[in-house]
């Protein structure tokens, strides 16, 4: 090829990608805002955030001594997030070798990983109302919505790992006379657990972050009180709020990524 | 094929990849299902077991592979346990509550390899002549008749080779087992067996006592002369 033609093929391929976006944004009519008029709006609600936080949401003494209603809503989000995960974690494992191509062989494994991907395609706002409307409002139907919506992405994550196995030692199994679930107890589960945990664990740092929209939901956790503060306007209650979020995040974080080295 | 082997013997099977030698030792413990034929053993025909008394048959035949096929996220005792799977209920097992004679078993199986001080180790920490040998203790678990050894060195270097190859002959005798060795090495071959069984494209080429056995003999199971590849040597010890 010439180099004029490589450059005009570069041309063309750049002119295309420029049409691509004229036609997104022209589609999306992004038209009718006035960003430069309104944007000392914006940045005022971002000032009064970062620099009049309610500190006494996050800690406030009086006569019956001190509380922390930041803290304590923080801690309902951890206990959900625990407790939830749990939940999925342990349901995800019959999805995890239902969905694996070397158990369930190619059909059932489809079947397997089609179920498991309408489970993750529901939104897990919708899931929540869903079970809002079943177990009424509060930190159990959050705790219901990230057991059943964390089997999704964790059945899948599963399965792969099972996929992955050594499956010689399944042989060493029977020769050694051992019937079905012994070889699964002794050949299989010894190498599949720590990476299963490993996952689970990440799934935990995801749900901490999810409780914050369950909870704008009212399905218990953080988001509550952030909802109830982002109706009232409440722009310094909001900045303690997301700092907290923010602190909880990269603690769980940090730990979560020590534990799963140690465990793989 | 048709072929007898009695109680007590050292025989090694020899032949080129894909004659058949591991087609036949599955064979014995049917980890591969014979199409047609008998295996009889002590008048029982393998080939005909139910599910629970093929368990049972197995518990008899310990085996050995060429990639130890062992757990390697598991301890070395947890591995040699398994061998005791067979003679322990699923719930006991399950739960990990093997008897203490069979712990007990199991670690005098890994005295028998020198391997006693790595029980708490886990397997992947092992090097391979130590991992074959902890295969080794597996299979002595199971308390076995026949021992069945699927080229049980060729991922294994040479002096380490003659070391296991010793092994596996000792404990052998020590305790009056069958043995059924895969080797593609004439050189060991030679050495550490009773009786030479030369297979080629899975039928029965030569069958004798190693006494009887000359290179010719192996360029006719082979079907080509001997190429140094075919030796193991001695490596340096």
């Amino acid at each position: 090829m010439s180099a004029l033609a490589r450059r005009s093929g570069t041309l063309v391929a750049a002119l295309a990608l420029v049409a691509l976006y004229v036609w997104a944004i022209v589609g999306l009519e992004l038209r009718g805002v006035n960003l430069a008029e309104r944007w000392h709006q914006a940045a005022a609600i971002f000032r009064i955030m970062v620099t009049e936080p309610e500190w006494t949401y996050l800690w406030k003494c009086g006569s019956a001594g001190c509380v922390s209603e930041l803290g304590q809503k923080i801690l309902e989000t951890l206990q959900m997030a625990l407790v939830g995960t749990t939940i999925g974690a342990v349901l995800a494992v019959p999805f995890g070798f239902l969905a694996a191509r070397n158990v369930a062989g190619v059909r059932g494994s489809r079947a397997g990983k089609f179920i498991l991907n309408a489970i993750r395609a529901f939104p897990e706002v919708v899931l929540a109302l869903m079970l809002l409307k079943a177990v009424g409002l509060g930190p159990f139907a959050g705790v219901l919505t990230m057991g059943i919506h964390s089997i999704g992405m964790l059945g899948k994550l599963y399965a792969e790992v099972v996929e992955g196995i050594d499956r010689d030692v399944l042989e060493a199994m029977a020769a050694c006379g051992a019937n079905r679930s012994q070889a699964i107890a002794f050949g299989i589960l010894p190498q599949v657990l720590p990476e299963f945990a490993s996952f689970a664990i990440y799934r935990f740092e995801i749900n901490v972050r999810a409780a914050a929209i369950l909870g704008m939901v009212g399905a218990g956790g953080i988001g509550t009180p952030l909802i109830f503060a982002v109706n009232n306007r409440d722009w310094g209650r909001i900045g303690v709020i997301l700092l907290g979020i923010i602190v909880v995040v990269a603690a769980v974080d940090a730990v979560s990524s020590y534990l799963r080295r140690k465990l793989v | 094929m048709n072929l007898t082997i009695p109680d007590g013997q050292f025989v090694v099977i020899v032949g080129l990849s894909g004659a058949g030698k591991s087609t036949l030792l599955r064979c014995i413990n049917r980890l591969v299902e014979p199409t047609e034929g008998q295996i009889l053993a002590d008048g029982v025909d393998i080939t005909r077991l139910g599910e629970a008394e093929l368990r049972a048959w197995r518990t008899k035949v310990g085996m050995i592979f060429q990639n130890f096929n062992l757990v390697n996220r598991s301890t070395v005792l947890r591995n040699v346990l398994a061998g005791r799977l067979g003679h322990t209920g699923t719930l006991r097992s399950l739960l990990g509550l093997f008897p203490r004679s069979d712990v007990e078993l199991a670690l005098r199986c890994l005295e028998r390899v020198q391997l006693r001080d790595k029980a708490f180790s886990r397997a992947d920490q092992l090097s391979g002549g130590q991992k074959q040998r902890v295969a080794i203790a597996r299979a002595l678990c199971q308390e076995p008749k026949i021992l069945l050894a699927d080229e049980p060195v060729a991922s294994l270097d040479p002096p380490t080779s003659h070391l296991i190859m010793q092994d596996l002959k000792r404990i052998c005798r020590e305790d009056g087992l069958t043995v059924l060795v895969n080797l593609h090495f004439i050189d060991l071959a030679v050495e550490y067996a009773d009786r030479i069984i030369g297979l080629r494209a899975g039928e029965v080429v030569f069958d004798g006592p190693v006494s009887d056995v000359t290179e010719k003999t192996f360029e006719e199971i082979y079907g080509c002369s001997i190429r140094p590849d075919d030796f193991r040597g001695r490596g340096d010890r």
